[in-house]
């Protein structure tokens, strides 16, 4: 004999699985999903690896890490003119393993000999699968760190954001009047402060760690356009006969935006959660590469490096400082946002396919 | 002249849970100038013949057998564009639920102008203009109506503008889907008026679909009772009426209260229609049948049988006494 | 209605207020101030500082200085810039203003157009093989990290194809002995830009009324090949030749921004249209459109993209409030000195006056932007017109 609280569980259950069938038939969603898991994966992948000791932390650690890569170097020396029957033009003397004599300071080494030096950044090898960076850390391990500072970061400002929104948004939809009005010159005011130049200013007189970051971004994130949004659906929801018969069996007010407004207010806040990340990622991205955040390794951070020691315009020859980083950003963020898509599908019946 | 014939159409849509046979053996034919009814409760496969004439059936709806013929061509056997010279200037559709038929952001008079413009693209601008003003006439709208937008409109005119759209291309066939049923009595009873004076004008075809039987038997000359995708009787309306055959159509005509007479108790009949996901075998509708008794076979598969002159009925109900 | 009107407008001047007086404490909360540097030059006296912090009024508490900074405001006095000295706020956003405008009105018309587009023909052909592919990349465009990506055009373009400059809006070399400032060229290609758009947008709107859709084409693109022509003449006769070749060469250094931002703004458009028309097709509507016999490119650009247009101008309008905003990385990273850099610039120095001017600017421009939001929402769906006239 099943009573009340069984079957609204077995309710629920169903509930879930059918949604979740229903998610799967998106493409898109599902394409989403695979990314942000592989991107889990990475990062759960670095504590796992350093734990059970199959990296050694001296060697891969992406921020004190470091690899020695010693190269064998074979010394020539460049002629005054071009072209040459072995070189093309000036750009292509000393090629990739050759080093020019007269740039070797505190060696002896004639032409024709081959020198050890060691080559930092160093190109993907065995040992390090993306190589290494200008300071000898293993790029990879990098990518790692960054996946799991994006992930925190992403998912603590995001949720931080939604949580505020949703509540003033239904507080501004249920109370109306003054509080209404309150809420919505606040959101204006807020919106019309740019951001970047907002959290240079907040970077500029306190220093932003990641957690300092989160609660920033989701701040003005949660406090912004969003409420509106928010509200108006919350207003739809209070229209509908349910909340009327609610208040008319006796329920409170409390009761009523906790048990029936804040429910059906829950998918678009969980649609808004899932592209904030999107956003939170990115910010972090362009805040890391603009240099103001204090943080040890992230996304951002090493192309910001990377653009500092030079490297950006080297093209295709360091590939591995330039390629990783920007493509993780982009996957990610893209991951997330197609999630979201697959969700906007499950939520709302008019954008299916069947 | 048989303006239309419909010969063994089945039609099924594609589902998460399976495929749904919505239409299944149906057959029936329409002279010109005549109009027959479909009659049948919510689900019952109506509407998804209507579309049918007119390939309009959702994306994950395909008729995998069966004619129709419409002034000699097989329609399901047209491509995109020949369908497009059939729709609207041969058969056109008064949608159940016309008040959302109309595109918000464009007037009432541009939407029609706009189906004219698509069959007789050589008709100036002054033609149309007193083309749309004779439609309106014949329904009973202001030609004021022409330059507004669908929100500024009352639901009972808008039924009537749809009404002017469905006759803007001088169609052949009119398909009237529940054109009523979101109205109040009175209009409704307005709207059955101007139908009926249209196609007394025009001498148009009418296929009137419906769940009410009082508006059938009003409305029509031949008519077809549908349950769970098939036809289970049809024939001329008045002999249907005095003399139903079929199980499903007496309980029909039972449940409807009468104005006249004595103060009867009505019956209605216990159940639902079946689940059409799965392939039925037999009759469907033995699970509701008040009529059972020992000649009844619910696994003989269900087939039309003429047991009057032009009326059909299930081979089941055809074989019990009366 | 008065009533609302009324409590509108006045609860519009609270809130600007308080952007005023927010954006002055948190340039406040910057530790330092502009003038440090005077410090640090061993040859000038400590009086020195003293002297000047106090002709800038930098020493009054903060309540007084933002009194003081609002009733000039209102004056109409911004003070003089602190880093560019003595060159006024107004005159340096004036200068700067131009730039911004003419990149990012391009882009985002251009963007505006072109993701419509895409978006319509991706939400009609769902399902296909073409469509989901083109949305993955749509969304990749939309979620690309972009200082990489501006840095990669840049690289690319620029370096290694030396197809494009890298950086800057024009080459000093070719102005020296130009007789024009660059303001002056900015403001005559802006004002070109914006006559021809009008006449263009006029031809359309006079054109509805024919009643024959081949006459209809014929008449547009006919005076579509006017302006071309009209332009072409226009920059070729007279005064405007001798502009023609600085304008060139603004021209020339604004093909590269422009096409960076218009990938990701393109993507963002086209994903947003591809939604709004996926609801807009499972409208009844369509399927009267449909019923009727009317093409399926027809169904899809006058019935259902019209109906999607409504979101996508909202979004539009949205990006022109924040298009200061979306300007700083691009011109910080193309050395394009715009807006955008400017309030980096001033932020970074803590240049005052010219950091809160800009912010001001900001709040008036966004005031305005959402005044020209709803007349907009009026004009496009006639429900909201009949509900606000009664």
């Amino acid at each position: 004999m099943k009573n009340q609280k069984d079957i609204a569980k077995d309710i629920r259950r169903k509930a879930l699985k059918k949604n979740w069938t229903m998610f799967k038939q998106s493409k898109l969603g599902m394409l989403g999903l695979y990314i942000v898991l592989f991107f889990l994966f990475l990062s759960l992948l670095q504590p796992f690896l350093f734990i059970t000791g199959i990296w050694n932390k001296g060697v891969y650690d992406p921020v004190v890490g470091y690899s020695e890569q010693f190269q064998e170097f074979l010394v020539v020396e460049c002629p005054k003119e071009y072209p040459t029957e072995k070189y093309k033009d000036r750009g292509d003397c000393p090629a990739k393993l050759e080093v020019n004599v007269r740039t070797l300071f505190y060696s002896d080494a004639q032409v024709g000999e081959t020198i050890i030096q060691n080559l930092q950044p160093a190109p993907p090898s065995a040992k390090h699968i993306l190589g290494t960076d200008s300071l000898g850390r293993d790029v990879f391990s990098q990518v790692m760190e960054g996946s799991q500072v994006a992930f925190l970061l992403g998912l603590l400002s995001a949720t931080l954001g939604v949580g505020i929104s949703t509540l003033l948004g239904t507080i501004a939809a249920f109370f109306g009047g003054r509080v209404d009005a309150y809420l919505m010159r606040q959101s204006d005011l807020i919106l019309m402060l740019p951001t970047l130049p907002l959290l240079f200013i907040i970077s500029a007189f306190a220093e932003l760690k990641v957690w300092h970051l989160a609660v920033v971004l989701g701040t003005i994130g949660g406090l912004g356009g969003s409420v509106i949004t928010i509200k108006s659906q919350a207003l739809q929801v209070k229209v509908k006969p349910f909340v009327d018969s609610a208040r008319i069996t006796g329920g409170s007010r409390m009761n009523i935006l906790f048990s029936h407004v804040l429910p059906n207010v829950a998918p678009l806040a969980l649609l808004f959660m899932v592209f904030s990340v999107t956003g939170a990622i990115a910010s972090e991205s362009v805040l890391s590469f603009l240099g103001l955040l204090n943080i040890d390794m992230s996304w951002g951070l090493m192309i910001y490096l990377a653009q500092v020691e030079g490297f950006i315009f080297s093209g295709m020859k360091f590939w591995w400082l330039i390629l990783p980083a920007g493509l993780s950003v982009t996957f990610l963020a893209g991951g997330f946002y197609l999630v979201g898509r697959g969700l906007d599908e499950v939520f709302n019946p008019r954008l299916r396919q069947r | 002249m048989n303006i239309l014939e419909v010969k063994n159409l089945n039609m099924s849509y594609e589902t998460l849970e399976g495929s749904v046979a919505a239409v299944k053996d149906v057959t029936f034919s329409l002279k010109e100038g005549e109009s027959f009814g479909i009659v049948g409760e919510s689900g019952c496969g109506k509407t998804s013949v209507a579309m049918s004439l007119l390939q309009l059936q959702a994306d994950n709806g395909k008729i995998t057998s069966g004619e129709i013929i419409f002034d000699g061509k097989d329609i399901v056997k047209l491509n995109e564009k020949e369908l497009r010279d059939v729709r609207w200037s041969g058969i056109s559709i008064v949608f159940q639920g016309a008040m959302n038929s109309w595109n918000p952001v464009v007037k009432i008079g541009e939407q029609i102008r706009e189906a004219i413009r698509e069959h007789y693209p050589d008709k100036t601008k002054e033609e149309n203009t007193d083309k749309i003003n004779e439609l309106f006439n014949i329904v009973g709208l202001d030609s004021s109506i022409a330059d507004r937008y669908p929100h500024e409109l009352s639901g009972g005119m808008k039924q009537r503008a749809v009404i002017a759209l469905a006759l803007s291309c001088d169609p052949k066939l009119i398909i009237a889907d529940e054109p009523t049923t979101a109205l109040d009595v009175v209009i409704q009873d307005q709207i059955l008026n101007e139908i009926r004076k249209v196609q007394d004008i025009l001498g148009l075809s009418l296929i009137y679909i419906s769940h009410d039987i009082a508006v059938i038997a009003e409305m029509t000359d031949n008519m077809a009772v549908m349950y769970a995708g098939r036809i289970v009787e049809k024939g001329p309306t008045k002999e249907v009426f005095e003399n139903p055959r079929h199980s499903y159509t007496q309980s029909l005509l039972a449940s409807t209260p009468s104005v006249v007479g004595d103060k009867i108790k009505l019956k209605s009949l216990d159940g639902e229609p079946p689940s059409l996901i799965n392939e039925q075998i037999g009759c469907s509708f033995a699970p509701r049948c008040p009529n059972k008794n020992t000649s009844c076979n619910p696994n003989h598969n269900m087939e039309l049988v003429e047991v009057a002159s032009d009326h059909y009925v299930d081979i089941c109900n055809a074989e019990r006494s009366k | 209605m008065y009533k609302y009107v009324f409590r509108r407008v006045y609860q519009l001047i609270i809130v600007f207020f308080l952007f005023l007086v927010t954006s002055y404490v948190l340039f406040d909360s910057i530790p330092g101030n502009a003038f440090q540097s005077l410090l640090l030059n061993p040859e000038l006296p400590r009086e020195a500082y003293d002297m000047v912090i106090q002709l800038y009024g930098l020493d009054k508490p903060l309540y007084e200085r933002v009194i003081l900074y609002i009733q000039n405001f209102f004056r109409g006095d911004f003070g003089y810039s602190y880093v560019h000295y003595p060159r006024t706020p107004i005159e340096l956003i004036a200068e700067r203003l131009p730039r911004t405008l003419m990149l990012f009105a391009m882009v985002n018309i251009v963007a505006f157009y072109t993701g419509f587009l895409i978006g319509k023909i991706l939400a009609w052909r769902r399902g296909s093989k073409s469509e989901t592919w083109i949305t993955v990349t749509s969304v990749f465009s939309y979620t690309v990290f972009y200082p990489w990506f501006a840095l990669m055009m840049l690289w690319f373009f620029g370096y290694k194809l030396d197809w494009l400059p890298i950086g800057k809006f024009l080459y000093p070399e070719k102005w020296y002995d130009s007789p024009y400032d660059s303001d002056v060229i900015f403001v005559s290609m802006i004002k070109f830009i914006a006559v021809a758009s009008i006449l263009q947008m006029l031809a359309f709107v006079y054109t509805r009324n024919i009643e024959s859709i081949s006459a209809r084409r014929n008449v547009r693109f006919t005076s579509f090949m006017i302006i071309i022509i009209g332009s072409f003449m226009y920059w070729n006769t007279g005064e405007m030749l001798n502009q023609k070749i600085y304008a060139m060469d603004i021209a020339y250094h604004m093909i590269l921004p422009v096409f960076t931002v218009t990938v990701v703004a393109f993507a963002g458009t086209a994903l947003l249209t591809r939604t709004t028309m996926m609801e807009v097709m499972k409208d009844d509507f369509i399927l009267t459109a449909r019923a009727k016999g009317i093409s399926q490119k027809r169904i899809r650009d006058r019935h259902a993209a019209r109906n999607a247009l409504l979101p996508v101008v909202t979004s539009f309008i949205f990006t022109i409030v924040t298009i200061i905003d979306g300007s700083v990385l691009t011109e910080t990273i193309f050395s394009w000195p715009g807006m955008g850099q400017l309030i980096l610039d001033s932020v970074l120095r803590e240049d005052i006056p010219v950091a809160m001017a800009s912010f001001s600017f900001i709040g008036v421009f966004a005031l305005i932007a959402h005044f020209i939001a709803d007349i907009s929402y009026a004009y496009l769906d006639p429900r909201i017109r009949i509900q606000s006239q009664g």
